[in-house]
């Protein structure tokens, strides 16, 4: 069906080197994406953690070129395969949207077409880039449906978007996504609009897909739970930057980052009593445009010393599979004496309320 | 424990700080100087307007030249000249004249229809999308109604027929019968597609949280139609207020065109272009071709004013 | 289906609501209808009571109307006095040629003003859409009398192409004539219609164009002619379809202008005649077919609303 059969099994599929993606506004250049290299290997999922405004989906944009009008790749390479794709202009960068690479999007009901029977929206990629007929491109759309384990496929061929519930349409969209074998699948928030019941349910389908067809996965969110049992990597971003990346099991063993603990610890747990206070980052992700000297994430950082305000920290590794920015990382002795001092802090705090 | 407000981690599901921030940017403000230009002229038209009567160097309206200057213009064929600005009609009057008196008449007119037509439509608009129901269902009947009058039957019907000639007593104040039947009828036609915009706009509104709490807090319906909706339908109703005017003048030129708007004791531009017409290729070209301009700025003006007022105050249905 | 039927009711209702009215209104304001309808010559007294007795205008008005109607249905309107032919002779000869005019200005406004639009769209901020922007928004501000009187001067008068008073030509008979007759009065017409049509369609497609599912459809690989005319095209058509319903009326009151300056003997004609000479029967025959287009051309765009978007068809299913 596809060329899948003669691809590498295993290697470098995507190495990205210094990216940096700005937006010209009228207030002035915003810098949403600024300086970010990794690589991604073949039939691996990475996932891409932040906040909103942190950058995260303009970078997985930056990657598959489908930038807004006012956003461009400034500098840097992204090596698809050996192409680096920051140079292709749009007509180059069609080549491989949908038949190499393609993207699974956030909300469902309002990206797919209103107004286009789900059968012929998966069907159209298939007609334009393999030369389907009508026939065989439905026969195609079909055992998609199948293969996402929709209820009643054949039903749903001939129904509109609207008709569908959320888990439908997003699996239909799964469907689009996966209909012409593409290498590398991008998921930006694909369960954020979606019930709580179905998440879990379309990630597994993700990850299922991905093992099928040994692709790359890229999978943007906010949640660090959803990443932590679907990706193989995690990079953490921050204010256009990379914060902390590691393998999925390093990375929850042993974050470094006080911006990656913090996410964590936003994230309710099962196991804890159900009326345990979540700990939220105070303040607001930085101005792009005039990001702050030094580390972007001190002013917020519980943890932040002068150093922090003046000198930005680069990303060094620490092994083969973690590499983090940070000047007091978390179990720094520095660290150590400021968690202190904040729990004797809630501890009065605490004292005080009782009394 | 004390009850804080936590900062929780904002939901993606909301468009991001940079793509409002993307959205946001305005485009290239293009109008500004015509806004600033259509303003400009528009005062220096209603300036000649109001003051024709009084203005010393305004020949009136129906003055004929005599002696030395009449046989000067018989050679000269209505060209702009120092004393006759806009040239002259066949008989010798002067264009500037007619068409500053025109001008007191046309905006008078267009004027006296949109300030009618936005009462009535918006008050019909404002209980139609406020209280719905059968009253709604009645007012949207006489909406189609209105609208599926064909415009110029109507016209045809109302001036042609009710006021052809005469004056009309209306006790304080007489008027000319045409002048009445006109605004009548220009105000018909505004009436319905008014009262749409207003009854759309109040029923989105009447949805909003601070209504429903008034309403909750046993707020009387006229006091919140008055003192919560009210003010929010202004500045939809002001932009609509001047590309309504804008229409208004091209309907009145038309009418006035087919004879069917004021034509004594002096017409409007839109008459006086088609009593110059058959002169054109005898060189009364230029008694055209001013009354023309005119109209075309005036309703581009209005236009011009109306779009930015819209774009101001971010209103789609008042757009063109 | 129930949603066509009730809309189907709702748009008779409206036309017998207009023709009622019209008739009251234009009987009430004759000092004498009857006398009106025997016209300016043969009124004897005699006359003018046997037309009152034929047209039933002894009657309460509800009683004339009900007479309107059946004579409508049969088709036997009564005879014009002043044109000396039945009405039903007069509107059938006049009828066609401003439906053809009608025809002409939108469907030529609406194969202009599609790809206009598409590209000032697609090219949003760019020269292109700069200048037609501009241009529409003059256009729109320019009144049609000023229009016709500008072709009739340069394109009649002065240069000679087209022929300044128009005849009744059919297209079956010599199209290149019938072109040649009715090309200013539909240009007159359709300048105006093209700028409100690209107007709608472009700031409808510029909002399309940013949502999600365009993204999509861009990530799926597909063309930029592909995205516009197939996924982008087909959700910005509402607007444009609601303005093509509202703007009938206003094409009609534009013919009646457009007919007269060029002198196309259409109904637009017809009926400012009839006005004027006070030929009552015509007037309501004239007014009953104006609000008839309207009401049908409401009833087919209300129906194209459906086949466009399934929501739609499926929301009315329902309800």
């Amino acid at each position: 069906m596809t060329s899948a059969m003669h691809r590498p099994q295993d290697g470098t599929l995507l190495e990205l080197r210094d990216v940096r993606t700005h937006f010209s506004t009228a207030r002035g250049i915003v810098r949403a994406v600024d300086g970010v290299s990794f690589t991604l290997e073949r039939g691996k999922a990475l996932g891409i953690v932040g906040e909103s405004g942190s950058g995260k989906t303009i970078l997985a944009r930056s990657i598959m070129g489908l930038l807004p009008k006012r956003g461009t790749i400034r500098q840097g390479e992204v090596l698809y395969a050996g192409d680096d794709l920051a140079k292709l202009d749009l007509k180059g960068m069609r080549k491989f949207w949908g038949q190499e690479m393609s993207m699974i999007f956030q909300d469902p009901m309002t990206s797919l077409n209103p107004l286009m029977k789900i059968g012929n929206q998966i069907g159209e990629p298939l007609r334009v880039h393999l030369g389907m007929d009508k026939e065989n491109a439905r026969a195609t759309a079909l055992k998609l449906l199948q293969d996402v384990k929709i209820p009643e496929p054949e039903k749903r061929l001939d129904q509109y978007p609207h008709e569908l519930s959320g888990g439908m349409r997003q699996r239909a969209m799964i469907a689009i996504a996966l209909a012409c074998g593409p290498t590398l699948l991008f998921a930006d928030e694909p369960t954020t609009a979606l019930d709580v019941t179905v998440q879990a349910q379309i990630l597994d389908l993700i990850q299922e897909q991905r093992r099928d067809r040994n692709m790359s996965v890229i999978l943007v969110t906010h949640d660090l739970g959803v990443v932590a049992g679907h990706t193989d990597e995690i990079a953490v971003m921050y204010a256009g930057t990379l914060a902390e990346k590691a393998t999925t099991a390093e990375l929850f063993a042993n974050m470094k980052h006080p911006y990656t603990e913090a996410l964590l610890r936003s994230i309710p747990k099962l196991d804890q009593p159900s009326h345990t206070r979540l700990m939220a980052i105070g303040g607001r992700p930085p101005d792009l445009i005039t990001p702050p000297t030094g580390c972007r994430f001190a002013p917020r950082c519980p943890y932040a010393t002068e150093k922090c305000r003046t000198e930005i920290p680069v990303l060094e590794s620490i092994s083969a599979e973690h590499s983090f920015a940070c000047w007091n990382p978390v179990g720094s002795s520095h660290w150590q004496s400021k968690q202190d001092e904040l729990a004797s802090n809630a501890g009065l705090a605490s004292a005080g309320g009782q009394a | 424990m004390t009850d804080i407000v936590l900062d929780t981690p904002s939901k993606p599901a909301k468009p991001s700080p940079l793509t409002r921030l993307i959205g946001r940017v305005p485009p290239i403000r293009k109008w500004k100087w015509g806004f600033v230009l259509s303003v400009a002229y528009l005062v220096v038209l209603t300036f000649f307007a109001v003051f024709a009567n009084v203005l010393p160097f305004i020949r009136r309206y129906n003055e004929l030249p005599k002696g030395a200057a009449a046989r000067k213009l018989a050679s000269y064929r209505g060209k702009p000249s120092g004393s006759y600005w806009f040239g002259n009609d066949k008989l010798g009057r002067d264009t500037f004249a007619r068409s500053v008196y025109a001008a007191q008449k046309t905006l008078t007119i267009g004027l006296a229809s949109i300030v009618a037509a936005l009462v009535i439509g918006g008050l019909l608009g404002m209980l139609a999308g406020y209280y719905r129901g059968w009253y709604d269902r009645v007012l949207s009947v006489i909406f189609d109604v209105l609208l599926a009058f064909p415009a110029i039957v109507l016209a045809l019907i109302v001036v042609g027929r009710f006021f052809q000639s005469g004056r009309l007593n209306l006790g304080l104040f007489q008027m000319d019968k045409r002048f009445f039947g006109v605004i009548v009828v220009l105000t018909l036609l505004s009436v319905a597609p008014l009262a749409r915009i207003v009854r759309a706009q109040t029923l989105a509104l009447s949805q909003r949280e601070y209504v429903l709490a008034a309403r909750g807090l046993g707020a009387s319906s006229w006091r919140i139609l008055i003192r919560e909706i009210l003010p929010n339908l202004l500045p939809a109703m002001f932009s609509v207020a001047f590309t309504g005017l804008a229409v208004l003048l091209v309907a009145e030129g038309g009418l006035a065109f087919l004879g069917f708007s004021v034509q004594l004791p002096f017409p409007t531009w839109g008459f006086m272009i088609n009593e110059a017409r058959p002169d054109i290729v005898k060189g009364g070209g230029w008694a055209v071709f001013f009354p023309c301009i005119l109209l075309f700025l005036t309703v581009l003006a209005f236009n011009v004013i109306g779009d930015r007022v819209a774009r101001r105050f971010d209103i789609r249905e008042a757009t063109l | 289906m129930r949603y066509f039927a009730q809309r189907f009711l709702q748009l008779i209702v409206v036309f017998l609501i207009v023709t009622f009215v019209t008739m009251v209104a234009i009987q009430a304001a004759s000092k004498d209808p009857a006398r009106d309808l025997a016209g300016p010559l043969n009124s004897t007294e005699a006359r003018v009571e046997e037309i009152r007795k034929h047209y039933h205008l002894d009657r309460a008005y509800p009683i004339r109307y009900a007479y309107w109607l059946k004579n409508l249905v049969t088709l036997d309107l009564g005879n014009s006095p002043t044109l000396g032919a039945s009405v039903r002779t007069l509107v059938g000869q006049r009828a066609p040629i401003t439906l053809l005019l009608g025809l002409y200005s939108i469907g030529l406004a609406l194969i202009l003003s599609l790809p206009i639009a598409v590209y000032a769209a697609y090219r949003r901020d760019g020269p292109f859409d700069r200048f037609v922007s501009g241009a529409t928004f003059a256009a729109v501000s320019l009144p049609n009398i000023i229009l016709a009187v500008l072709l009739g001067y340069f394109f009649a008068t002065k240069w000679r192409i087209f022929p300044y008073a128009a005849s009744k030509i059919w297209p079956w008979d010599d199209f290149g004539e019938h072109v040649r007759n009715v090309a200013l009065p539909t240009i007159t017409l359709a300048v105006g219609l093209i700028a409100i049509f690209v107007r709608l369609l472009r700031a409808d497609l510029v909002n399309t164009l940013q949502s999600d599912f365009i993204v999509m459809a861009r990530a799926k690989g597909l063309s930029p002619a592909r995205i516009l005319w197939r996924h982008a095209l087909r959700s910005s058509l509402f607007s444009l379809m609601t303005s093509v319903a509202l703007q009938f009326g206003g094409i009609l009151g534009g013919a009646v202008v457009a007919e007269q300056i060029f002198a196309l003997p259409g109904m637009g004609l017809l009926l400012f005649q009839a006005v004027q000479q006070k030929d009552l029967l015509v007037v309501q025959a004239c007014a009953a077919l104006f609000a008839l287009a309207v009401v049908i051309i409401n009833f087919i765009v209300d129906m194209l609303y459906a086949v466009v978007d399934p929501r739609i068809r499926h929301a009315r299913a329902l309800g």
